[in-house]
Formats: C-alpha cells, structure tokens, sequence
C-alpha cells in the first residue's frame, strides 16, 4: 500500500515510515468511474446547415442598385444519376452529370463521386472563392418528393465536403463552400 | 506440564487423563505435519498475500481522466424515440434552438405536437404547416421580447426520421421559413473522425 519513506533515522524508538491507506481513494475513484459512466453521452449528434434564402424586409434607407446575378449551382437529384447545371439568372452556363450509385444495403449513404465532381465544379465556376470573400456560393437542390430523407442528407454530406479558408473575426477558418437551399416548385 | 506428577506414580492423579499441557487445540485433527502448519499459521510463511493495488489505482486514474474529457455538462440533447437520424461526416456542432421533430407521423416542436406528416403526405404537394407556423412565430416573439436589444438569430434545428419523404422535409423547412427561421439545421449522427458514434 501507500507510503512515505523518510529513510532510516539511524535508532529512533519510533519508525518514522507511515502508511497511507488507499482504500477510501481507490473507493472515490471507483464511485467517480461509476457516475461518469452512468452520465457518460455515447452518440454524439451534429448538425447540417441550410438555408431557405428568404430576403429580409426591404431597408428604405438604402438604394437598391440592380446587380448581375450570381452563378448559382443547381443539383438534380434523379433516379440513376445527379444532374449539375451552373446557372447566371435564367442561362445555363455549363451542365454535366455523376452517376448516383446502388446504395441498398448500405448502413449510411455516401456519394463520394458527387463530392469530388462538386470540388472539381466550385474551382471551375465558384465565385466566391478569396479567403477575404465572406460569402458562398449558393446550390439549389431539386429533389422529387418521394425520395427519402436520407438520400438529401447523403447530398448534403458530398455538398459541404469541399471546403476553402475564410478569415473570420481575424482568424482563418475552414468553411464549406456551397449554401444549400430546395428548390420550390 | 501436568498436575499431580510426583512420588514415582505417573497414572495415580485422578485428573491426570483430563487436564492436559495449555497450548494450541485446534485443527490437531489434520494428520498430516506440513499441512497443520500451513491452516493453523505455524508455517514458515504467512498465508496472507499483500496485493499490490499502485496499477489498479492508475488503471482508474486513467479512467477517471478519459471520462472527465468525454464529459457533456450540458447533457443529452433529447431526440424522439421515434425517429432514427442519418449519418454524415461533413457535420458541425450543436447549437442551442428550438428542435422540429418529424416522424412517420407527427411534427412536434419542442415535444408539442405542430402537425401531421400524414397530412402532408396525403396531399401529396407541398404546403404551410399551419400549427408547426403558429408555434414557432409564438417562440419567435418570445425570444424577441426577452432579447429587444438583439438581432434574432433565425436558427431552428430539424430532427427529421432518415426514411420521411422530401415533400415533408420541404413543406416543414419552408414553413419554418416563413415562420422568421431561415437558417435551418438538420440533426445527424456524426459519422467517422474524433467523436464520431460510428
């Protein structure tokens, strides 16, 4: 057990090595693991951001200017593959499409092809993409309504895997660089 | 030593068969020498062991540590048993907002119920969730006037079942729009890297 050995004091009467008992230590200890365990959280949750895009009420006391519209991204989401379509206001500025591979029997759906076709696309058109620019680019997802949520989070996932620095409150930070929004139909 | 020993007869004292030496009685019924000694402590070396407990201590020293590091004090964020999240990999942390749960059934906000998915689905298109509306314009105007000097947030946070349909999803994500909530937040189960579930 537990001592403190102050060494020998050369024919003292008293042995000065005193032993301290662990047992009430070993026995708080114990009693800690058991509540950590008990209060322990196992499945930690997390979140994925969208945005509905909604403009706020106009401010009076600016000039609206008219602006050219920004290239956003629309993502279809089709039954065999996902269709990627940049468009500036009503023109098409360039399309192309990733197969959607066979995710049956899969525990969680990943749609690793699609994020690295979003990357390839974002350094192609983004226009947001100095670490100084504080905006994102935007994408729009078209899903049909009987898909299951599941798969849009499986979009979701491959959409905000590419990610650019931006400096923040002075700080660089990593961010994903699309904002997700549905399309309304 | 025995009493009444003396005058050359042995056997005469009376108590001579009864009064014996004082000494260790027990366990003299064990026939063999080296195993008495062993169960009635006259052996050489003493049966009792001192185990050494300093690997036990750093054992739940290291315990303890692990599970102070991984400890939540903000507790468990609570998630309806009905529901089964999907998992994602791109992912942030939590924040503090009001919750939408959809199930298979019900839209509930905060664990008051604000819909049906039933419905939604029946009418086969997309659609304002009337009662999901009301209850998080009330919640809005709450928060607004325990912050006045605030800019609202605009933050909800859907916990939506892996299997419900896009045309739920939608109708509740753009009724929570119209409901002054914009930025909008699926919950998921982090998947892979440090922390993750699974």
């Amino acid at each position: 057990m537990g001592g403190v050995d102050v060494g020998s004091n050369g024919g003292g009467k008293r042995n000065v090595n005193q032993e301290i008992n662990m047992i009430p230590f070993i026995d708080l200890l114990l009693v800690t693991v058991a509540f950590l365990l008990i209060t322990a959280v196992w499945v930690t949750f997390s979140r994925i951001n969208a945005n509905a895009q909604i403009p706020g009420p106009p401010n009076p006391e600016k000039e609206i200017t008219p602006q050219t519209p920004e290239k956003v991204l629309h993502l279809h989401i089709k039954d065999t593959e996902f269709s990627l379509v940049w468009k500036q206001g009503a023109t098409v500025v360039s399309e192309s499409s990733v197969p959607k591979p066979e995710q049956t029997g899969k525990l969680f759906i990943k749609y690793s092809d699609l994020a690295d076709k979003l990357g390839e696309e974002w350094k192609l058109h983004g226009g947001h993409q100095d670490k100084s620019d504080k905006k994102v680019d935007q994408a729009v997802l078209h899903a049909d309504n009987r898909l299951p949520f599941k798969e849009i989070i499986g979009v979701l996932d491959a959409l905000y895997n590419q990610k650019r620095p931006m400096v923040l409150d002075g700080k660089e930070k990593k961010v994903p660089v699309f904002n997700m929004s549905f399309s309304v139909r | 030593m025995s009493i009444g020993a003396g005058r050359g007869h042995k056997h005469k004292d009376p108590h001579a068969h009864t009064i014996h030496q004082p000494g260790a009685r027990l366990l003299r019924g064990v026939k063999l020498h080296f195993v008495y000694k062993k169960v009635a402590g006259h052996g050489a070396r003493s049966v009792n062991e001192s185990l050494n407990l300093i690997p036990f201590i750093d054992f739940l020293l290291v315990t303890v540590i692990f599970l102070l590091m991984s400890f939540s004090a903000s507790g468990e964020i609570t998630v309806d048993q009905n529901i089964k999240l999907p998992g994602a990999e791109n992912v942030e942390t939590v924040i503090e907002a009001p919750m939408v749960a959809v199930n298979g059934n019900q839209v509930l906000v905060d664990g008051h119920l604000a819909g049906s998915t039933r419905a939604i689905e029946d009418l086969g298109r997309m659609q304002k969730v009337d009662e999901l509306f009301d209850l998080l314009k009330r919640k809005r105007e709450m928060w607004k006037s325990f912050h006045p000097n605030k800019p609202f947030p605009g933050v909800c946070i859907l916990q939506v079942d892996e299997n419900v349909p896009a045309l739920v999803v939608k109708s509740v994500f753009q009724t929570a729009a119209y409901a002054g909530y914009p930025n909008i937040s699926f919950m998921v189960k982090k998947r892979g890297g440090p922390g993750g579930g699974f």
